[in-house]
């Protein structure tokens, strides 16, 4: 930051700039966007999990009043060139996607047949008696029968492991000699994303003009732009993407899926606006699901508790259909098994398997398994030592003496923090008194337990992810436009920015309008997610403004006869230092910048517009450690979380009130998803929870207050800004894991993993003994 | 199927339309008469971001038909807004304690709040998340939600409390002007 | 095979909204299996919207004043089946004279839910895991048919056969529930997954003591667990007579449920539900017991 602005907004809980319009009905979504002339789509989809369509028969459905169309693969097969996703880069072992399902169905909700009609209403009437004869085959539902069958998933691939890993260690001798060896199979279940707005979109082509414009609920404008372009053969250049206001994502509107493909084809072949939006039960159904992995774990340790070396066997359920890539995170799993710890030595295998269920999409830390995983092996290890678990990680945490630190896997750990923040949470939730409240709580008869989850996140900022744009503009009238490549639906971003922009400029964040989302005029960009606005989009805005601020001064040396050493800029104004009234108000630069060109010096461009872009550091690292408390009603099940405190580092935060909302949004799916949330298919796999009666996401009731403390390690980036927006999703689910585990250790119930809710908490307690 | 006419006064104002009877509330509100701030997140009635007021009642929009409504009165997020364009006390309540982050449960929330607090303006903090509990949010886990909804709560009573005590004051001190304008001034502080 | 399940709006309709009962029992009789009423919707309306169900006609009775009341004389008070459940919630009268009624509609849905529903469509759509059709049961509410061949009445022992099935004919429409004065002691309780979930399992108790403090009556509902609300009676006969202080709520709780034949579905399994209805039934005894014999 320059030296001479104060940072008045940086750093402080400014109130959002995107709150009016949303808080009172004028949030613009894209189910409230018109398109003159628009039609709508519904889908067919199927029943079963796997089969053979042996008949199709869309005529009657098409002679249904009011729909226009009904397309199937027949109708997209020639139109439909092959395309990628350009974030990830062209996997060789992808499946590339079709947006039907191409004479078989892979899972139920397989997308058969497109109906486009005059409503929505009409458009499912027509879907309704579109005839299709499957003969429905025996499905693939599980990682070990997607390894041993014969029956293959997809059969163009030719096999069900979609992806694997051998990283074998030497670690014989380790293993042989160490005073404490410990092996554990750790489950975690499906469970998914659900961002209270569906998927959805509109897709215009004008065969006229040879434009296809498209808005849509996307997390990546720029990403949707290039994949559509791409599957059309169109030059990207005649392809634009718009986003208005978006209703989540986490992930599931990053990539460009499969209806959405379908409702592009759809608006090709009619030359008409064709808008699909997603409901709840095909959110659920299709939308994208996660998190089906398990791992067995063998842990090393010493006499003293140090680990000396881990083996890892991870398996994951990546379902038909899966992304990105091939929906696999096993790289990104063995990369952060090591956690913030001392880890010497690890051997990692994996095995991705393709089953006849809903594909994977990418959900807020698909990797976050290793840590889910190596944080319940660290209170396994701590059980079987009779270490206190905080006392275990204290041996084994990387301290800043450590630093910088190369993992047993590669990665570089430098500007963390864990062992501040581990003794920060413990301080926080009063482990001592807790320790001595759970004694007491024991001894009458009451089950209380206290889990902790210490953990490092990685924000992925190499290669394509490594750069965001901004555009700054002063118009004509004074009033300052700042243009950005993000694709913010909840982040702040249009605040964040504007604190930036404010504090280099000496304005208001009020005064700064932001506009995003549009691939006709803003720059390009990675899309928002993965933890990295922080880093990318703030250390644009941050070079943006400075160019803005320099541009301001030289022209103010102009307008004002000045020297800019003698300048400060403040009040939304360039004025000499010390006399706020011996200035020029943006507006009066602006017009000498824009419409007195000729009395500029040569060497001021006119107007008052800069760009920027930033280049971040290959990776940077946030870390941060979660505790938890909870009681278990060892009669019902049931489990009550009584505090739940969040130690956080992400450097520097430009907005502590989004850092901290970002953390419970986090927190929120990671308790939901330990205790409420759970994905299931019967074993015909046919879904059983695609409904909000059946799929339990959690209420004001069952989230606590979160409490929060930060430490600031910074990066090595503008501002010192690091990102952290996955994080409280990482944390969390070990924490209230671990908790109900310390709970019910007493009764000597194992907790192996989730899903936690009463029945298997209860039958935990059974497996035991402990009636 | 056969259209029916329908007569409902929509935020204040008379509507009169000819409705398909399966058109939902909410579709009614969002198509026909393009009041989109009320969302539609399941469509079957669970995560309450269709939440409207019916005759002063909170409802789910998404489970009446429009056609039901007839002779009704009913408020839309769009019909909190005063005149002045300012943010009510909950909607300016749900900004500062940042409630929001993508926005798209938040007027479902702000009119389910407005309404549990006009019918039950004292609650516990217990009471304020299961008064809240019928609405879903996946953004904020709910902190800056209950943290606004109690705010209006201490907010509002210590203006009822100040507006007391004006008016108790002028009553001691015998004079009925200055009861008034004692009121008057509480009242102004209330609703500011 | 057709996409059912996946879709969110309904199903076309005609829409009748008669103003009295008498016209609706001639609509139903018109219309006989094409016909369903709506009363809150909150039950019906996602039914028809993911097309789980539909039917050519809608017959609203949202307009037909006279059912909704709630009337208290001679020891009985009279519910009309289309009192929307926050005005039940609200009610001095059940308050007062039926308090089981009152403490089963907080645990209903959410407020948002209870602004719309009624008692009579509650009963009528008959899920085992509602409260309302618990409290009937547990409470021996006697429950009024209407159709145009005239009105019978119904005990709610006899009343609900299974999961959404009750002895209603097609034609007929639940017209009014009249429950018994239980105002000595009376609980409830229930295991959701979340505030205002149906339950995975749930007891409703109301108990009568003598001057002795013997139990005359008490009843004891058990709901979520099975195909339809059950009384306990083989705990409940064993109960009677017994002085209060002599019971034993856990003891009586586990009667119960011996040999309860309980659902399993995705949220809990038939044993869960045993054990945790035992469990739930030995509270709502205590509580009851305690509210009878301490006020």
């Amino acid at each position: 930051m320059s030296g001479e602005t104060a940072a008045r907004y940086v750093g402080a809980r400014v109130q959002r700039l995107e709150d009016p319009r949303m808080l009172t009905g004028r949030g613009h979504y894209i189910d409230d966007h018109v398109v003159p002339g628009m039609l709508h789509a519904a889908f067919v989809r199927s029943p079963v999990a796997r089969g053979t369509v042996t008949a199709l028969d869309v005529s009657e459905a098409r002679e249904m009043p009011g729909v226009a169309a009904v397309f199937t693969m027949d109708d997209f097969r020639d139109i439909c060139q092959p395309t990628w996703s350009t974030i990830t880069g062209r996997d060789p072992n992808a499946l590339p996607l079709k947006p039907l399902a191409d004479g078989d169905v892979r899972f139920a909700g397989d997308p058969i047949a497109i109906v486009v009609a005059e409503s929505r209403y009409l458009a499912e009437d027509g879907a309704e008696v579109v005839d299709v004869d499957l003969d429905a085959q025996p499905p693939v539902l599980d990682i070990e029968t997607g390894l041993r069958s014969a029956i293959v998933v997809h059969p163009e691939i030719g096999t069900n492991l979609a992806a694997h890993i051998d990283a074998p260690a030497e670690d014989e001798k380790i293993f042989a000699d160490a005073a404490y060896v410990v092996t554990e199979t750790v489950v975690q279940h499906r469970y998914v994303a659900v961002p209270m707005e569906g998927r959805g979109l509109v897709a215009s082509w004008e065969p006229g003009r040879g434009e296809l414009t498209i808005w849509a609920a996307t997390q990546a404008p720029h990403e949707m732009r290039s994949y559509c372009a791409r599957m059309l053969g169109l030059p990207e250049h005649r392809v634009r993407v718009v986003m208005g206001d978006v209703g989540g994502g986490f992930g599931q509107k990053m990539f460009v899926t499969r209806e959405e493909m379908a409702v592009v084809l759809a608006s090709y072949l009619l030359a008409r606006p064709v808008r699909w939006i997603e409901d709840r039960a095909e959110n659920l159904l299709a939308g994208g699901h996660a998190r089906q992995e398990q791992a067995t774990v063998s842990m090393a340790a010493d006499a003293d508790g140090r680990l000396l070396a881990a083996r890892v066997h991870h398996t994951e359920n990546v379902g038909s259909y899966s992304t990105p890539g091939t929906g696999s995170v096993g790289g990104g799993v063995a990369a952060f098994f090591p956690g913030p710890y001392r880890l010497p030595v690890m051997s990692f295998t994996n095995q991705a398997v393709y089953t006849n269920t809903c594909g994977r999409c990418a959900y807020r830390g698909p990797w976050l398994f290793e840590t889910v995983a190596r944080e319940q092996m660290m209170d396994v290890v701590a059980r079987a030592t009779g270490m206190d678990p905080l006392e275990l990680r204290r041996v084994n945490v990387l301290t800043d003496d450590d630093l910088p630190y190369t993992s047993a896997t590669g990665v570089r750990y430098e500007r963390i923090s864990p062992a501040k923040t581990l003794e920060q949470a413990a301080e926080l939730i009063d482990y001592d008194g807790f320790r001595r409240e759970q004694a007491a709580a024991r001894a009458a008869g009451r089950y209380l337990g206290l889990g902790l989850s210490l953990y490092v996140e990685p924000i992925q900022t190499r290669g394509v992810l490594g750069s965001e744009g901004a555009i700054l503009r002063i118009e004509p009238t004074g009033e300052i436009m700042l243009i950005m490549g993000t694709a913010s639906h909840g982040q702040s971003v249009e605040t964040t920015m504007a604190q930036i922009v404010a504090d280099e400029l000496g304005c208001d964040p009020e005064s700064i309008v932001f506009l995003q989302g549009d691939t006709a005029v803003t720059p390009w960009g990675p899309g928002t997610g993965g933890s990295k606005t922080a880093v990318i989009a703030a250390g644009a805005a941050h070079l943006a403004a400075g160019k803005m601020r320099d541009k301001l001064m030289r022209v103010a040396e102009h307008v004002l006869e000045v020297s800019a050493s003698d300048l400060q800029l403040s009040g939304g104004r360039v004025h000499v230092k010390g006399d706020p009234e011996a200035g020029a108000s943006f507006a009066k630069l602006a017009e000498a910048a824009y419409l007195n060109p000729a009395a500029l010096p040569a060497d001021i461009e006119p107007g008052l517009l800069v760009s920027a872009r930033s280049v971040a550091p290959p990776s940077t690292l946030s870390n941060a450690c979660h505790a938890c408390t909870v009681e278990v009603d060892v009669h019902t099940g049931e489990v009550t979380i009584l505090r739940y405190v969040v130690s956080e580092d992400c450097g520097r935060m430009i907005n502590p009130m989004v850092v901290e909302g970002q953390i419970a949004g986090g927190v929120a799916q990671g308790v939901g998803g330990v205790l409420l949330e759970h994905m299931v298919y019967d074993a015909e796999g046919n879904p059983l929870t695609t409904t909000f009666m059946d799929y339990l996401l959690p209420t004001a009731c069952e989230v606590p207050d979160i409490e929060y403390g930060h430490v600031v390690t910074p990066g090595d980036t503008a501002g010192g800004f690091k990102g952290m927006g996955e994080g409280g999703a990482i944390g969390s689910p070990p924490a209230v894991i671990n908790a109900v585990a310390d709970a019910l250790a007493p009764l000597g119930a194992r907790i192996t993993g989730t899903p936690l809710g009463p029945p298997q908490v209860l039958a935990a307690i059974a497996a035991a003994g402990g009636e | 199927m056969a259209e029916h006419r329908l007569e409902a006064t929509v935020n204040g104002r008379e509507v009169t339309a000819m409705v398909e009877p399966r058109l939902t509330l909410a579709d009614f509100l969002r198509e026909k008469l393009r009041l989109t701030g009320t969302h539609l997140g399941c469509e079957h009635g669970v995560c309450g971001a269709c939440t409207v007021l019916v005759d002063g009642a909170a409802i789910r929009s998404c489970l009446a038909f429009a056609i039901q409504m007839q002779g009704c009165s009913i408020t839309t997020v769009e019909g909190l807004t005063p005149d002045s364009g300012e943010l009510t006390d909950v909607q300016a309540a749900f900004r500062a304690e940042h409630g929001l982050q993508c926005g798209f449960c938040t007027p479902g929330f702000v009119v389910s709040a407005t309404a549990l607090l006009a019918e039950r303006p004292d609650l516990t903090a217990a009471e304020v998340r299961e008064g809240l509990s019928g609405n879903l949010c996946r953004c904020t886990g709910y902190q800056g939600i209950v943290r606004a909804v109690q705010s209006v709560i201490r907010s509002r009573q210590a203006a009822s409390s100040g507006q007391q005590a004006e008016a108790g004051a002028a009553q001691a001190a015998g004079t009925t002007q200055e009861a008034e304008a004692g009121a008057a001034r509480a009242a102004g502080v209330a609703g500011s | 095979m057709t996409a059912e399940g996946l879709l969110v709006k309904a199903a076309p309709f005609e829409y009748h909204a008669p103003e009295t009962l008498d016209e609706a029992l001639a609509l139903l009789a018109e219309f006989g299996d094409e016909a369903k009423v709506l009363a809150g919707g909150q039950s019906l309306v996602p039914i028809l919207a993911l097309r789980l169900s539909r039917f050519e006609h809608l017959i609203d009775l949202n307009r037909i004043p006279a059912l909704r009341y709630v009337a208290a004389a001679d020891g009985v008070t009279r519910v009309g089946a289309m009192t929307i459940q926050a005005a039940i919630g609200r009610s001095e009268e059940v308050r007062r004279r039926v308090p089981l009624l009152a403490d089963a509609t907080a645990r209903i849905g959410h407020f948002q839910i209870r602004n719309r529903g009624t008692i009579g469509g509650s009963v009528s759509h008959a899920d085992p895991a509602a409260e309302y059709p618990a409290v009937a049961v547990t409470l021996d509410a006697e429950i009024d048919l209407a159709s145009v061949r005239g009105t019978r009445t119904v005990s709610a022992a006899d009343f609900f056969t299974g999961p959404l099935m009750t002895t209603a004919e097609p034609d007929e429409i639940l017209t009014e529930i009249r429950f018994g004065n239980h105002v000595q002691g009376s609980a409830i309780a229930e295991m959701a997954r979340r505030h205002g979930d149906f339950a995975l399992a749930g007891a409703a108790c109301a108990v009568e003591l003598d001057a002795a403090e013997r139990v005359r009556t008490l009843r004891l509902g058990l709901f979520g667990v099975g195909s339809a609300p059950v009384r306990a009676r083989a705990a409940e006969r064993a109960a009677s007579g017994v002085a209060a202080g002599d019971l034993d709520p856990v003891a009586v709780g586990q009667a119960a449920v011996a040999g309860l034949s309980c659902v399993s579905d995705v949220h809990a399994d038939a044993g869960y539900r045993q054990r945790v209805a035992g469990h739930l039934a030995g509270q709502v005894v205590a509580r009851a017991l305690q509210e009878a014999r301490h006020g």
